[in-house]
């Protein structure tokens, strides 16, 4: 009555070698690729000056001179001060005359990339500072979670306003 | 004297300890290896120089990687964009080369990521900058590590 199927049973794939190759796969990958994200400051170059363009005149009391000599000393209008304080200074000046304050950059060519850095740090915090103060006040949050359209709106009440020379 | 023996020392079965299946092991590893196949990207560029970039507290993460031109500033002072080395003079064919092959509106959004490690001089920095003006290519990235905030 019993049927029996006798079968030769099918010898099982040894698959414990899968482990190994994938295990060599992930470490060429480890290798071969890199999990650097390209971090940094943004910022806009001006374009190209014009032969015909006439220099924008800009009265002197607007203007803020930050200076960088060729043994990394930092100046602020001739006195002599850190990044630290620089923020902070920064920050008065353009709370003070928001639409009409220029900060102008004059560095020197022996001036290390390192201390202009820290400088352009220093600068890209008091506008932070003051634009996320502002974003905190208007909407309730800070600058980075504001919509699109509440960004402009800041970013028009505290713009930008930087000169950089070219370096003698 | 018949001392009551705890169950598992049962002494008819003496079986010894089952083998750890390792079946699942295969599907842990490639999972862990698609993991990294995702969150990284192949190294594109073969570093022709040495640099170290300055750090700062206000470093911002950059959005694409894809219509980068990455510019390292060795610290000799060499200069090399994405894979070659080039001296001034070769900046503004490259970045017009690449700008070729890309669709308007990525040209748009064309960056340069400016690698320079943090003993050049600001005159070799001033020079790349009024190429890249030259080149129409705007948009700036001060590379830099992320400090901590004090």
């Amino acid at each position: 009555m019993f049927r029996r199927h006798y079968r030769e049973p099918v010898p099982e794939l040894n698959t414990s070698s899968t482990a190994d190759i994938s295990f060599m796969l992930l470490i060429f990958f480890l290798v071969t690729s890199s999990m650097d994200t390209d971090k940094g400051l943004l910022r806009q170059l001006p374009p190209p000056p014009d032969e015909q363009q006439q220099p924008l005149d800009i009265q002197q009391e607007h203007v803020t001179t930050v200076k960088l000599d060729s043994h990394n000393q930092l100046t602020l209008d001739g006195t002599l001060l850190t990044c630290q304080q620089l923020t902070e200074q920064l920050m008065q000046h353009i709370e003070q005359d928001r639409n009409e304050h220029v900060i102008s950059i004059e560095t020197s060519r022996e001036t290390s990339y390192e201390t202009y850095y820290h400088v352009q740090n220093a600068i890209v915090e008091a506008y932070s500072t003051l634009r996320d103060q502002r974003a905190r006040k208007l909407c309730g949050r800070p600058y980075a979670q504001c919509s699109a359209e509440e960004r402009a709106d800041i970013e028009h009440y505290y713009p930008q306003r930087i000169s950089e020379q070219k370096p003698e | 004297m018949n001392k009551i023996r705890p169950r598992f020392r049962s002494s008819d079965s003496q079986r010894g300890v089952p083998g750890l299946n390792l079946a699942s092991m295969p599907d842990l590893i490639f999972t862990v290896l698609f993991f990294f196949m995702i969150v990284t990207h192949m190294r594109d560029d073969n570093l022709k120089v040495r640099y170290q970039v300055p750090a700062g507290t206000e470093v911002r993460k950059m959005e694409q990687k894809s219509d980068v031109i990455n510019l390292y500033i060795g610290d000799d002072g060499r200069i090399q964009i994405d894979n070659q080395l080039v001296t001034l003079d070769g900046i503004i064919p490259y970045i017009n080369k690449v700008r070729q092959t890309l669709s308007p509106e990525q040209a748009e959004r064309l960056t340069v990521s400016l690698k320079a490690d943090r003993k050049t001089p600001m005159g070799t920095i001033a020079d790349v900058r009024q190429e890249l003006q030259k080149a129409y290519s705007l948009k700036i990235n001060y590379s830099g590590s992320e400090a901590a905030r004090q």
